[in-house]
């Protein structure tokens, strides 16, 4: 009786999230057929509308295909715009290939700035003040070092700029060539979850959702929000700036502009060390809306009458049969946003979403991340403090301090 | 300072990443000087005979096709990264022992040299060739393993003339008898998988040239290493 109990509660749960995933995909589809809709139009008198950007790219360490993602933005079909390699460090690795990409691109205008600040917990951030500071445009666009664009990136992302009610303009990403099995996952994650995610918020909900990875403001309303050093100490910078701008009254715009994000050759260690982190922010920014994301994963919840009941042709059928429909609608979503993923690599799609499903648990024991090295304690909306690293008392320290937040939560 | 590694595997021996693939990752990570170094395996015992069954060595037969690739490659290396690469091989004689094991990189190699005549016939060989000749993984290896490759170690007080460098680190290992010796050195990788990368690399301070860059080694001033990290971007 019990078993049966349990059997259809987690077959309910499946149905749910799957319905979830129904609109994630409609919403994906949607935003990507007004991608074609809205003509990519390339008349001479548009471009002439379109203010000057300054692109800042943030560099650390060497991410796959550096040097390609580079020099795709020194060949934008855009009026007028600076590129400036930001660095904290000149024996960084990614020095020489930033000064190689300058050499390579003499006509375009572009300066390696490197330049070391301290002024908050958010490594990135640090790497961006500077080059904040010796942007000549008013407009700036922070793209990450990771993503590769086409020549019509910066126009078709420029010009909802034109709308003065806008502040913010960011960009859906998808995942390519994946070569590795971390890579392979890490690239299905993005081109269902993730991407499904922040286009079901946009269409639905119309909340911003801001991807970091690709930013476009001005700067005055970039300082209307206290400029960088409001999200200094913040991990989740990139949704804390959307959150701050659309408090401003400013629109936040996801546009219809797919980004490349090359992820060739991570390990599997990667792929779950960026989900647990990515988890843990999520956890600290949404609260108990974290918890539709287990719901939401559907293959994860149809797998759990297997594990609390056993093997009979009921759980297994219901387990493989989601995993099916989950397979064919991450093929589905891979092919709409051209992600060029091998069709068996898809059959990894139940696995991938197992690793996230046991990686979801995470957040909720610990609230400390390591990153470069350094261990923190997150906050709430994903606010950084140091924590100590020594001794029982640092245990006892993030212990007290989860529990801390997670009662003050409830209470409210 | 221009940022080297001498020592790359590809799938024309026992790499796991394609010769393309293989100029792309250097090229794209900002590398200035690279050697192609693919094994050619001695054929005359049964360990060599399974690396030739197993397509794990380059042979008599493909080494012009070998050679061509790299060639056409380092061209589009060069026009793309603005980046050097040197056709090269690595003599390697296995054996049932670490003290018989020899393994050596010939740099600049312009002609095929079977690994199983003897280690004179092979270093008048890349002389005559204008090569240069390297003794790799010379000592002892952290992860212990039948890769350790003593001969030329053990026989250093014969056949040290015709070395022109030897591997002071490679990979993750640092071999600290060769600076003991004060022979001249240089950083490899070793690279065979993509995570290799990351590993001890040289830094040579002289032009952008194979006969220059050959002549720093050889002489050994202006030679540097560095243990090339990898740190999340």
């Amino acid at each position: 009786m019990m078993d049966h109990i349990v059997f259809w509660l987690f077959a309910l749960l499946s149905a749910l999230g799957l319905a979830g995933y129904f609109f994630q995909v409609v919403a994906v589809r949607s935003k990507l057929t007004r991608n074609k809709k809205t003509a990519r139009s390339s008349q001479d008198e548009e471009l002439l509308l379109l203010s000057p950007v300054s692109v800042i790219k943030p560099l650390k360490g060497l991410d796959d295909n550096l040097f390609d993602n580079l020099s795709s933005f020194c060949t934008q079909e855009y009026p007028g715009y600076e590129i400036i390699f930001s660095l904290q460090d000149a024996n960084d690795p990614a020095y020489k290939v930033a000064q190689k990409v300058k050499d390579r691109n003499p006509e375009c205008d572009i300066t390696v700035l490197v330049e070391h600040c301290s002024a908050g917990l958010n490594p990135k951030v640090n790497n961006l003040m500077p080059a904040c500071g010796r942007a000549k445009y008013e407009q700036i666009l922070i793209s990450d070092s990771n993503v590769m664009v086409g020549n019509d990136y910066l126009k078709e992302t420029a010009r909802h700029m034109r709308d003065p009610r806008v502040g913010l303009v960011t960009n859906i990403i998808r995942g390519i060539r994946a070569r590795s099995l971390g890579s392979l996952l890490e690239n299905l994650h993005l081109n269902s979850f993730i991407i499904g995610s922040v286009c079901f918020l946009d269409h639905y909900l119309h909340m911003p959702c801001v991807i970091g990875k690709s930013m476009l403001m001005r700067k005055r309303d970039l300082e209307a929000i206290g400029g960088f050093s409001a999200v200094k100490d913040v991990l989740a910078e990139d949704y804390v700036i959307g959150k701050l701008m659309h408090e401003q009254g400013k629109k936040v715009v996801l546009s219809d502009y797919t980004i490349n994000n090359i992820n060739e050759f991570w390990s599997l260690g990667k792929f779950m060390n960026r989900h647990t982190r990515w988890g843990k922010l999520r956890w600290q920014i949404g609260g108990m809306k974290y918890f539709s994301e287990l719901i939401g994963n559907t293959v994860f919840m149809a797998s759990m009458p297997l594990f609390f009941t056993g093997f009979s042709t009921l759980t297994a059928a219901l387990a493989f049969g989601v995993s099916g429909v989950k397979i064919l609608g991450d093929m589905y979503l891979g092919r709409k946003t051209l992600s060029g993923m091998n069709t068996l690599a898809y059959l990894l799609a139940p696995l991938k979403d197992l690793i996230i499903g046991c990686i979801w648990f995470v957040p909720i024991l610990s609230n400390t991340v390591v990153w470069r090295g350094n261990r923190y304690l997150i906050g709430k909306d994903s606010r950084l403090s140091p924590c100590p690293e020594n001794g029982i008392w640092s245990w006892r320290y993030r212990f007290t301090d989860v529990l801390k937040t997670r009662i003050a939560w409830s209470m409210k | 300072m221009l940022l080297c590694d001498f020592h790359i595997h590809t799938t024309y021996s026992d790499g796991s990443v394609e010769l393309r693939k293989v100029i792309d990752l250097y090229g794209q990570a900002g590398f200035d000087v690279i050697a192609i170094t693919d094994h050619v395996v001695n054929g005359d015992n049964a360990m060599g005979k399974l690396a030739h069954r197993f397509k794990y060595s380059v042979t008599v037969d493909n080494f012009d096709s070998y050679i061509s690739h790299v060639k056409e490659e380092a061209k589009r290396a060069q026009d793309k990264y603005d980046m050097l690469v040197i056709p090269g091989i690595e003599i390697t004689k296995n054996h049932l022992t670490s003290d018989n094991s020899a393994h050596m990189l010939i740099i600049d190699v312009q002609e095929f040299i079977p690994a199983c005549i003897s280690y004179e016939e092979i270093f008048l060989e890349a002389r005559k060739q204008n090569a240069l000749t390297i003794a790799c993984h010379p000592h002892y290896m952290s992860a212990k393993s039948d890769r350790d490759t003593l001969f030329l170690w053990n026989n250093r007080d014969k056949y040290a003339r015709y070395i022109d460098a030897w591997e002071i680190a490679n990979r993750d290992d640092v071999f600290n008898v060769i600076s003991l010796k004060k022979y001249p050195y240089l950083a490899n990788s070793d690279f065979h998988k993509p995570r290799h990368l990351y590993s001890w690399k040289t830094l040579l301070n002289c032009r952008k040239d194979t006969e220059v860059i050959k002549r720093c080694i050889k002489h050994n001033r202006g030679v540097a290493i560095t243990l090339f990290r990898h740190e999340e971007a």
